[in-house]
């Protein structure tokens, strides 16, 4: 059936010329030479003033890109890439050496505010210098955030670290991290999207200038979320954000990504690396709200979002989730995974993309069973309109010695208007009769017994099926920051009447 | 991406067979398909292939009957469907009107090619009855295109015999007219790699279509099903149902495509695949996949993979049958449900006795 009106209501909001953060910062932004070689390379770590070992490690990973092909496989067009024509690197003048939030320019802070990201206020409004005197009741009930804010190519504040010092939770800029705790970057970099990965995430290792690390002790919970707020602002570059975050034993982290880019007329290109690390017992949640320019609507300029996130579930009970809310980009390149190494580990992967003007989105999830028991739940709702096209692509592996294996995958999708596209492409592979996998599109598979129970108390079987499956997204989209639960809850509220497939 | 790969003893003998050209040119460059084409990664025709001699092949037709033309069939775009064009001979058979087609294939040795084209004029009822087998060390590559005309309808059987150390692949082409109605049932034992392959196209409206299979794949076996259905007209019904079941070290594929076009409004598409893994080593791959770009339609897929359920294992073990009467019979009753849509009763009971046959030998 086709989509009713309430629903194309909400999804125009999100249309193209109504997106609100187009603007871009005047500041005095220092440049690498245009192109990509050897020397930029050079540039980037000499910048970022990096021990030896890791520019070799990025010489490596350009000398290996140089011998890739640019993946094709998706469902998405575009012009061919000149990568010799973007900045590698751009930076606010003097920003490294920013020591305080005091130290940073008015117009990045005034930018950040303007995105709903107040820097400042947050620290002074939560009260930085009385937080030891803050009870756990008094944490539960305050939600705060600790922001990392990544402008261009570099991390120009980190707020909170002292209180998250306390608990002995690692919270800085990736370029902080490789001289402040050089031997947890070298043990845990690349270990779950290796160099050699694919052509982006190659790249990625080789020009990657800044990014958030994480490391949460044994036995910790991170007292407050954690969140990385991207901004690309300079004409002409590319954002090459690298992102870290170690789990330890028993330990538990919230981490939120935000990212929105000015709207100009020509594509940029964002390539990124996350990479997720889970030890016994340890959960980690990673939701993203993914608002870069998506271009006009006739499809002029617009980012490229080319990511490779991948969490690797290697201790026994280690849990993993993504949540992401992908509205922007005029291409999107995204598939979160898990590697459920440990025995009992889990994944989740909750996705809720909007696809409008000319956008192309090929999103989806991996999840790779490799321990006993594993088990993964995969969510994806899908929304096209306008002239875009949109692609969920999902894999669910089950490896031999996956004994005990699960999986629960459920895609829907709409379609608004008769010029855009809707596709699901998932792979399915058992190699264990041990393992029971479950490949939905029909809204009726949903678990019966919830689904009974909303029917009995008076909803009809669309706002029952509404509530289920928003419920698993509801919970994790409402820890956001408030700019970004606001538009995911507008995105929430589109119904899933008139879905196929 | 389109490097060019160094050629096996046998698509060498293939290539050099071909007349100069672009299929020549093509299959020198690229080889045949293998686990790097999206099209066929779970099933390497390439390295099943290699070590076979294409020489002098011996493929046999029998036929319920003799064809009406020998002359230049159709036979579609896909790279094996094109080589069946160019290394084997054609034949035409237009059905009359209530007609009950049978045609058995067998490939004793080499690599055997055949195109044969099927037409369905419009308002006739026929049937189509194909067997397929392949000896150790021979190719059955075989290309078929059926036209099924305005309402008329098409009852198509296929059977795949077990072919150890045999490889089959078949290329189906189906066009449905306007109103046309065409039921496939597929029962297939799988081979050293078995392709099965059926492509349809609703190039007419209101067409209605139903794809059934059920496949019980042996040890050392493997068979790939795939199907890619078109709706370019509005109105289109398709409805799939695939059961597999996969022996310790057998292996099942499934591919389904379903494609819905701009002008397909009110298409009503489901596509459903289940499958069982029967012990240890044995191996489902599946990708049910949807590609819409029509607005007010219905399409859905569903796919579960598994083992036998415990729980009823159990309580007919209570009952006081043995562990392998009881996978066997809960197997049976598995896959027997897209033959019970078999109309025939007779081929129906015919086919169910095949399969039955097979589970108390494999598992």
């Amino acid at each position: 059936m086709p989509a009713v009106k309430e629903t194309i209501e909400d999804v125009r909001r999100l249309e193209a010329d109504k997106y609100k953060y187009g603007f871009s910062t005047e500041i005095e932004q220092e440049f690498a030479p245009k192109g990509l070689n050897e020397d930029i390379v050079r540039f980037i770590s000499e910048k970022k003033n990096e021990p030896e070992w890791m520019l070799e490690w990025r010489l490596d990973a350009f000398r290996r890109w140089l011998k890739m092909d640019e993946p094709n496989w998706a469902k998405v067009g575009y012009p061919p890439i000149d990568y010799q024509d973007a900045y590698y690197y751009a930076a606010p003048k003097d920003a490294a050496r920013y020591k305080s939030l005091d130290e940073v320019p008015e117009e990045i802070l005034e930018t950040y505010k303007k995105l709903g990201i107040p820097l400042r206020e947050a620290e002074v409004l939560l009260g930085v210098e009385g937080a030891e005197d803050v009870t756990a009741a008094e944490a539960r009930e305050r939600p705060r955030v600790a922001v990392d804010a990544v402008f261009d190519s570099v991390s120009v504040a980190t707020t909170f670290k002292a209180e998250l010092e306390k608990a002995g939770v690692i919270f800085m800029s990736i370029s902080e991290a490789l001289h402040a705790h050089p031997e947890l970057v070298r043990q845990y970099l690349g270990s779950v999207v290796p160099v050699t990965d694919n052509f982006f995430a190659t790249l990625n290792s080789a020009v990657f200038s800044d990014g958030s690390f994480v490391y949460v002790p044994p036995g910790v919970r991170c007292p407050m979320e954690l969140s990385t707020y991207f901004r690309m602002n300079a004409q002409g570059t590319g954002q090459f954000e690298r992102t870290l975050i170690i789990a330890d034993k028993g330990a538990y982290v919230s981490y939120l990504e935000g990212c929105t880019a000015p709207m100009r007329d020509e594509n940029q290109l964002h390539a990124a690396v996350v990479e997720l690390v889970a030890l016994d017992d340890a959960e980690i949640k990673y939701s993203t709200v993914q608002n870069w320019w998506p271009g006009d609507a006739e499809g002029k300029g617009g980012v490229y979002n080319f990511v490779t996130k991948r969490a690797d579930c290697r201790g026994r009970n280690s849990k993993v989730s993504w949540t992401q809310v992908e509205t922007g980009s005029a291409i999107t390149w995204k598939y979160p995974s898990c590697v459920l190494r440990g025995d009992n580990s889990q994944g989740e992967f909750y996705s809720i993309a909007v696809t409008n003007g000319r956008q192309q989105a090929d999103t989806g999830t991996k999840m790779i069973h490799l321990g006993r028991n594993t088990r993964s739940r995969i969510i994806a709702k899908g929304i096209s309109a306008g002239r875009s096209d949109q692609t969920y692509r999902g894999l669910v592996s089950v490896h031999a010695k996956a004994a005990g294996a699960r999986n629960f995958t459920q895609c829907d999708s709409l379609l608004i208007g008769d010029q855009c596209g809707a596709h699901t492409v998932p792979y399915i592979e058992a190699k264990t009769p041990h393992a029971t996998l479950e490949h939905e599109a029909t809204t009726s598979k949903l678990s019966e017994d919830q689904l009974f129970y909303a029917r009995q108390r008076g909803l009809d079987e669309e706002t029952a099926v509404a509530l289920l499956v928003n419920g698993f997204c509801r919970d994790v989209l409402q820890e956001l920051p408030m700019e970004f639960a606001v538009e995911a809850q507008a995105l929430l509220k589109v119904s899933l009447e008139g879905s196929v497939g | 991406m389109n490097a060019l790969v160094k050629l096996s003893a046998f698509e060498a003998a293939l290539a050099e067979a071909l007349p100069e050209g672009d299929l020549r040119a093509e299959l020198s460059a690229r080889g045949l398909p293998h686990r790097r084409v999206e099209d066929w990664k779970w099933s390497d025709l390439r390295t099943a292939l290699a070590r076979f001699d294409p020489a002098s092949p011996a493929l046999t037709l029998t036929a319920s009957r003799s064809p009406d033309r020998t002359a230049e069939p159709e036979h579609g775009e896909r790279l094996m469907a094109r080589l069946a064009g160019a290394l084997g001979q054609g034949e035409v058979y237009e059905l009359a009107p209530g007609e009950r087609l049978s045609l058995d294939i067998r490939a004793e040795a080499g690599a055997g090619h055949k195109v044969i084209e099927v037409i369905v004029p419009d308002g006739a009822e026929a049937a189509l009855h194909e067997t397929y087998q392949a000896a150790p060390g021979a190719l059955a590559n075989i290309a078929l295109v059926i036209r099924v005309g305005a309402g008329a309808r098409l009852t198509r059987l296929i059977e795949q015999d077990a072919s150890p150390d045999g490889v089959i692949v078949l290329t189906g082409e189906l066009e449905l007219a306007q109103g046309a109605r065409a039921h496939q049932t597929t029962l297939g034992f799988g081979a050293r790699l078995a392709r099965l392959e059926t492509r349809v196209r609703h190039a007419g409206g209101g067409a209605h279509l139903t794809l059934d299979g059920a496949c019980h794949v042996g040890a050392g076996l493997h068979l790939d099903q795939t199907t890619i259905v078109r709706h370019e007209g509005p109105d289109g019904i398709t409805r799939e149902l695939f059961k597999s079941a996969a022996a310790p070290g057998g292996r099942a594929v499934f591919q389904g495509k379903i494609h819905v076009e701009r002008p397909a409004q009110k298409t009503d598409a489901q596509m459903n695949h289940r499958a069982l893994l029967l012990g240890e080593g044995a191996e489902i791959d599946a990708k049910p996949e949807l590609e819409i770009y029509a607005d007010d339609v219905v399409c859905a897929h569903g796919n579960a993979l598994g083992a036998l359920d415990a729980a009823a294992l159990f309580y007919m073990r209570q009952r006081g049958l043995d562990d392998a009467r009881a996978r066997a019979l809960l197997t049976e009753s598995f896959l027997m449900e897209p033959l019970d849509a078999v109309a025939d009763e007779a081929e129906r009971e015919r086919l169910k006795a095949r399969l039955r046959a097979s589970l108390g030998a494999v598992s």
